[in-house]
């Protein structure tokens, strides 16, 4: 049994803030979220990979100009890689790609990798890639109090239609900060059920009963204190005559500058040249030759 | 704690309440603690857990928001990291987020009819109806876009929806009772 069975998300960088004071630290919060929305649907509904080198660049680009050094960025992304390459392996096994006219590079059994699998797994991880360095690139260089803000500010126009923006952006925001807490407290369970003899190692078998009593000492008590924290937080909250949205004035207005729309513009033409390279034939270029090489 | 449980619910407690259960709905789902290996193939899961318990003890609407951040992130997931040719289909908002929105609403109007009869029996129900409305729902709804023919959805209805149902039901009583300190018979409850 190791130590790092335990750990689940101390790693993560995800979701940490980095105050360097850079530019975009100091961009409008309003503006970074709809950069950061915007790449993420680009980059899910991009299927090329020259499109998503080029909004890798795009987020190397933001990272040094929020001074955040890439070697910690990276640190964050390092877990995940065992996960990923998983990911790769059952992406190239499970979802076949075989059509005519593609270069068959290893058949076994009912396993066939073909240069189609090797670019739908370069796809795979360019685009976890992207998305995890973008959105750490958001989290690094927002306070939790400018994002609740910025995301309600941005669901505003849903208020006028009668859904409740205000509790839906702070409701998200409880939701982003709890859960590190939760893997802190899974880490704590864990160990402490395990100091008492309780075994969570790799399940071995199909023994689903004996999989499912394992995880109830370790679900209840942890929905229990998690409800426990919960009430802390409410209480905190009450304590300070906190309503809910309705007639709620702001410390702070955000007022967005040239700079921001600049921003906004130069990411919203690198998105639209990347989604655009997709029907260029660079892609195409690449498959051959790679089934070129490999012959 | 007892005086908690029984608290008038205020806006802040809606809020907190669901963001929380949203937060673990993502946790189980993340870290894969929600998953259980299956003789079917598919994993059953208890990741709609938390809009069950959200649902209970807040009402419908939280229960609602707590449904919508479970399949927000599940849409995420499908569509950031793919496990199989099943996650492409959950790629599509109106069969991965759709049909969670309603967990909540049909587990609380389950707990709320019985209730008054017998507290943690309404508590098994609100588990079993919530966890079939997401079985159903969801099943329909990749029914509904040809994904499978129909023919084969009662199968898989019946394989994982009445073991989640079961699972369900066990960890929302656990949790609820031991919450609420409701004497089940058997014993009293040390919390």
């Amino acid at each position: 049994m190791s130590a790092s069975e335990f750990e689940l998300l101390r790693t993560v960088t995800l979701g940490q803030y980095l105050p360097t004071g850079s530019a975009i630290h100091r961009a409008d919060p309003r503006i970074k979220l709809l950069a950061g929305l915007l790449l993420v649907v680009a980059v899910t509904a991009m299927s090329s990979i020259a499109g998503l080198c080029l909004s890798f660049a795009l987020v190397l680009v933001g990272f040094l100009a929020a001074r955040i050094p890439l070697g910690y960025a990276l640190s964050g992304v390092k877990p995940m890689l065992p996960f990923l390459a998983l990911l790769g392996i059952l992406q190239a096994i499970a979802i076949p790609q075989n059509d005519a006219n593609t270069t068959v590079f290893w058949r076994w059994a009912f396993i066939t990798l073909t240069a189609r699998d090797a670019v739908a797994v370069a796809l795979l991880f360019l685009k976890f890639s992207v998305l995890v360095w973008g959105l750490s690139l958001l989290s690094f260089t927002t306070t939790t109090t400018e994002l609740t803000h910025g995301t309600e500010h941005l669901l505003r126009p849903l208020q006028r239609v009668g859904l409740p923006a205000h509790e839906f952006a702070l409701t998200l925001n409880v939701a982003l900060r709890f859960v590190p807490l939760l893997a802190q407290e899974t880490e704590r369970l864990m160990k402490a059920q395990a100091s008492r003899g309780a075994d969570f190692g790799a399940g071995r078998g199909w023994n689903f009963v004996r999989r499912f009593r394992r995880l109830i000492p370790l679900l209840v008590p942890l929905i229990l204190s998690t409800l426990q924290r919960a009430e802390d937080l409410i209480l905190a909250m009450e304590a300070r005559c906190y309503t809910g949205g309705k007639g709620r004035t702001y410390l702070v207005h955000f007022r967005a500058r040239a700079s921001d729309y600049a921003m906004l513009a130069l990411v919203v033409v690198v998105l639209a040249a990347a989604l655009a390279a997709s029907a260029t034939p660079a892609d195409a270029l690449a498959w051959r030759a790679i089934s070129t090489l490999w012959r | 704690m007892s005086t908690e449980a029984v608290a008038k619910s205020t806006p802040a407690r809606k809020i907190v309440i669901a963001g929380v259960m949203g937060a673990l709905a993502v946790f189980l789902g993340w870290t894969h603690l929600g998953f259980i290996p299956w003789v079917a193939g598919a994993a059953l899961t208890i990741m709609h857990v938390p809009v069950i318990i959200g649902a209970v003890l807040e009402g419908p609407v939280v229960g609602t928001a707590i449904g919508l951040i479970f399949g927000l992130f599940s849409l995420l997931q499908a569509a950031l990291a793919p496990t199989g040719p099943v996650d492409v289909w959950f790629q599509n908002p109106v069969i991965s987020v759709l049909p969670r929105l309603f967990i909540g609403v049909v587990a609380w109007l389950g707990y709320k009819a019985l209730k008054k009869v017998n507290e943690p029996l309404a508590l098994a129900v609100a588990g079993i109806l919530g966890t079939l409305t997401n079985t159903v729902l969801v099943l329909g709804a990749i029914g509904l876009f040809k994904h499978l023919p129909w023919s084969a959805l009662p199968p898989i209805a019946i394989a994982n929806g009445l073991p989640e149902a079961v699972l369900a039901a066990i960890l929302t009583v656990a949790v609820v009772v031991a919450w609420k300190q409701i004497e089940t018979g058997a014993r009293k409850s040390r919390m």
